[in-house]
């Protein structure tokens, strides 16, 4: 027997729904949690500012999830790609500043030493800006 | 009786001096000084005062654009999920209500084209 329920109830956790997702819109997602997310934020923003700007257009275009799915595809995987660089590289000094944030409230303030080092890592081994 | 008056005269030598002033010890720094220096304190606390609050602008602001680079990331994984479950949702809809005739699936209760989040969500 099926019933409605207030979709709300969707993002507690009550629901899970398993189907999985239609062959248009799989895409395997970064999976990264949110110190090593808020560490590498400024990269990504300067890494993926193209795809990012794309897709913040297509949004504005229409709020559809279906209008934009190719547009967030490309910029997962440029995050994807980006942080699969700063693993190869400089997964040390990332680790070092992320574990700080953690630590720390996830304030860039009280990290600024392992922020630095990190940084000179990135831009030493990785020319991308 | 002479013929010169006498006339009353202080003591020989005269009276000492009256003291009638107060003979305080000097207290302190001078009035000009201690304003002078408490306009001074008083700059130099606005002065860092101002520094603190340009800091905490600062601070806020890397934290809203470390925000504002996650963004499009989170809505593109978050908008992939929600379009796997409306589909999901539209199948069961679907599967339901296969023999009423007339019905569309997944039709929109707004006479708009602007996609509205769904609020209610059928559940298997």
């Amino acid at each position: 027997m099926s019933t409605h329920r207030e979709a709300t109830n969707l993002s507690t956790g009550k629901f899970v729904d398993p189907t999985p997702a239609p062959s248009e819109s799989a895409h395997p997602e970064v999976g990264a949690t949110s110190a090593p997310l808020k560490s590498a934020a400024f990269f990504i923003g300067a890494y993926c500012k193209d795809y990012n700007e794309d897709f913040l257009l297509c949004k504005d275009e229409n709020n559809d999830p279906a209008h934009c799915l190719k547009e967030g595809r490309k910029v997962t995987r440029c995050a994807m790609d980006l942080i699969n660089k700063l693993r190869e590289n400089c997964e040390k000094e990332w680790e070092t500043h992320y574990k700080c944030l953690e630590k720390h409230n996830q304030e860039y303030y009280a990290c600024r030493k392992q922020e630095s080092t990190f940084n000179e890592c990135v831009f030493s081994k990785l020319v991308m800006l | 009786m002479s013929a010169v008056p006498q006339q009353e005269l202080p003591r020989p030598g005269g009276f000492p001096e009256i003291r009638y002033k107060r003979y305080l010890p000097k207290l302190g720094p001078s009035g000009l000084v201690l304003f002078s220096g408490i306009t001074l304190m008083c700059t130099f606390g606005l002065y860092r005062t101002g520094q603190g609050i340009h800091e905490r602008r600062e601070l806020e602001r890397e934290k809203v654009w470390s925000r504002i680079y996650l963004i499009p990331m989170l809505q593109a994984e978050a908008d992939r999920d929600t379009y796997r479950r409306e589909v999901a949702a539209r199948e069961r809809e679907a599967q339901i209500m296969k023999n009423v005739k007339g019905w569309k699936v997944g039709e929109s209760v707004y006479n708009s084209k602007r996609y509205t989040p769904q609020t209610h969500v059928v559940l298997p």
